[in-house]
């Protein structure tokens, strides 16, 4: 069978999975200005090299990541999620980013197999 | 029998009858706009658990004011690729754009 953390670590742990965000967040659209012909592949970046490190992780759960970029311009932008699930095994976790041209909103979802 | 070819498109009607009831008629107001993407989710996941399917649901809105600025989403999932699915809703009207986001998972 495959092999998963036994015990405590079933359950997502929010604050790691933060902090892996947004060092993939920073790695890929660190030091840019916002750019509509770059903002597809970077949203695909994130979102792909997210994934990839939660899943190293080796715990027994699917995972959804969900990355908006947004240009600074004034515009309005509110975001939201409701989810019906698990409360004792699944878990899920924001991180808002941003720097001077844009704004980076990343929600990743993890459920318990 | 189904009425829909597949779930999602199930989810999608559920979806866009649920946008068009809470914000329809509105136009984009700053104040309320939190109110409104909180019915919209609230709204979604109602409907969409009274179909009474096997599947945890995961539902995301987005609402933008337009104004001309630029906004790209992505999603990347890891689950069940023969069970599992999503579906993308994307509604507009005069003042505002709104994207909704659902994501089924088998239980």
């Amino acid at each position: 069978m495959e092999e998963y953390n036994s015990g405590d670590e079933v359950v997502f742990n929010a604050d790691e999975a933060s902090v892996l965000v947004k060092e993939c967040i920073e790695g890929v659209i660190g030091g840019t200005d916002y750019n509509q012909s770059k903002v597809n592949q970077w949203t695909a970046s994130v979102v792909e090299h997210s994934l990839a490190h939660l899943v190293k992780q080796g715990r027994p759960l699917k995972y959804i990541v969900n990355c908006t970029i947004m240009q600074k311009s004034g515009a309005g932008l509110h975001t939201a999620n409701s989810c019906y699930w698990d409360t004792a095994t699944d878990g899920s976790c924001t991180v808002r980013w941003e720097n001077r041209t844009m704004y980076c909103v990343v929600s990743v979802f993890a459920v318990a197999l | 029998m189904d009425d829909y070819q597949t779930e999602e498109e199930e989810s999608a009607f559920v979806v866009e009858e649920s946008v068009e009831a809470t914000i329809g008629r509105n136009t984009y107001q700053h104040n309320r706009v939190n109110q409104w993407s909180t019915s919209v989710v609230e709204q979604c996941l109602g409907q969409l658990g009274k179909l009474g399917k096997p599947f945890k649901y995961i539902v995301n809105c987005i609402i933008m004011q337009k104004n001309g600025a630029g906004l790209q989403t992505a999603s990347a999932c890891f689950w069940d690729n023969s069970t599992d699915g999503s579906c993308a809703v994307r509604w507009e009207n005069k003042s505002m754009y709104c994207i909704v986001n659902v994501f089924g998972l088998a239980i």
